[in-house]
């Protein structure tokens, strides 16, 4: 009992000399209450210059971006072939830029005037593409300019397809920013936010271009049900179009 | 007649040009709800109030032709165009009270009502019916009406100038 006496300290001595272990005990429960605040913060802070920099999210961006494009081209190329063997309507001629040089807004027509005409290659009933998809179809062509029929134009009609679905339908321009869909089946599984694409089984337009996206489903129209299509190529903003020519031999 | 009248009587027909031009070009300031006035009212008005019913009529008539080679579909603004210039030029021969500013105005009003129901009334026996169509033809008429009174005395203005011998 005695030897023992020596070792025996006061709880304010042990307080007054052992206190930075006493804090530091105290840190660590913080730490681990917290899970891990501060201690994080600090390592993230130190470890800042070897973090993974933005040129390497690029390069993994600039690489998925070209196995996009080169996957999208093979099967281009496959979707051709195959359907030469099924002897199915190519996808049309040469594509050819055209600008646009006149959007009159007589109002009542939803049209655009392009600079380029028969003398270039360009012929009533061509597709007219935008970044973003079909635009519609020219209406007549002069020597050197051409006028497209917007895919809103009153008197549009055009036959497309929801691919999802497998639904058939006629596009039919209202005068308005928005055509309707007017589908020929009653019972349909369409929903609003669908892709519209060209059929691939139509004659006059290319197969499978984009057309837009189903906006909203009216489904107490008789006979058949109606959807509002918004259009995926922004006609407003659109200074130059792609004009596909017919392939020679499909004559409307 | 001389030499010298025909030429100027020619030049200010050729203003008439103008109209499909200006309905291409249809500037974006001057819309209303992506709607353009209607030129062909605009320039129509005070060439058949200096040039009478007959006149009134063929040169609509042409101006229709000139206008509807512009526009995709079968629909045509000549007859009302044609009926328009022969009214106005009837008024014209009877009194020059027709040339204030409010009857300019007020005749610019229903030439753009007659010739936007016209297309609305074609467009309804085709079936292609546009949604906004009244929307289109209210706005129209509002800006035509509006513009009249500055357009229409400008163009009586310079006519008169060049052709002494009218009226």
């Amino acid at each position: 009992m005695q030897a023992g006496r020596g070792f025996r300290v006061s709880p304010l001595r042990l307080l007054l000399t052992g206190w930075p272990w006493i804090v530091l005990g105290l840190l660590l429960v913080a730490v681990r209450l917290s899970k891990g605040a501060g201690f994080s913060d600090a390592y993230a802070l130190l470890s800042r210059p070897f973090w993974p920099g933005s040129a390497q999210s690029d390069w993994l961006r600039s690489a998925q971006r070209l196995d996009q494009q080169s996957r999208l081209r093979q099967l281009e190329a496959d979707n051709v072939r195959l359907r030469q063997l099924l002897a199915l309507q190519q996808r049309g001629g040469d594509l050819l830029p055209a600008p646009v040089i006149a959007r009159p807004a007589m109002g009542w027509w939803q049209q655009l005037v392009l600079g380029k005409g028969a003398w270039q290659g360009v012929h009533s009933g061509d597709v007219v593409l935008a970044p973003g998809g079909l635009l519609g179809r020219i209406a007549s062509a002069t020597p050197s300019t051409s006028v497209v029929q917007l895919l809103t134009d009153s008197g549009s009609r055009v036959g497309v397809w929801v691919p999802r679905t497998g639904e058939h339908g006629l596009l039919v321009g209202l005068g308005t920013e928005r055509p309707a869909l007017r589908f020929l089946d009653r019972d349909i599984r369409v929903r609003p936010g669908d892709l519209v694409t060209t059929s691939p089984a139509s004659t006059l337009l290319p197969p499978n271009l984009t057309v837009g996206v189903v906006q909203r489903l009216d489904e107490q129209v008789m006979p058949a049900p109606e959807a509002l299509v918004q259009l995926s190529a922004p006609v407003a903003a659109v200074d130059w179009v792609q004009v596909r020519s017919r392939p020679p031999g499909s004559q409307p | 007649m001389t030499d010298l009248e025909l030429w100027r009587r020619a030049w200010c027909l050729a203003t008439g040009l103008l109209v499909p031009l200006l309905a291409l070009v249809s500037p974006g300031w001057l819309q209303l709800s992506a709607t353009g006035p209607a030129w062909a009212v605009l320039w129509l008005l005070p060439w058949a109030l200096i040039d009478g019913p007959w006149s009134g009529a063929l040169v609509g008539a042409a101006l229709a032709l000139l206008l509807d080679a512009l526009h995709p579909g079968a629909v045509s603004q000549l007859p009302a165009l044609a009926l328009l210039g022969w009214w106005w030029g009837r008024l014209g021969r009877r009194s020059v009270v027709m040339e204030r500013s409010l009857s300019l105005g007020l005749l610019a009003l229903v030439g753009a009502l007659v010739l936007g129901g016209s297309v609305l009334l074609q467009l309804w026996f085709r079936g292609e019916w546009p949604l906004s169509g009244l929307q289109v033809l209210w706005a129209q008429t509002l800006l035509t009406a509006l513009l009249a009174p500055l357009v229409c005395s400008l163009w009586l203005l310079i006519w008169r100038q060049q052709l002494p011998g009218v009226r």
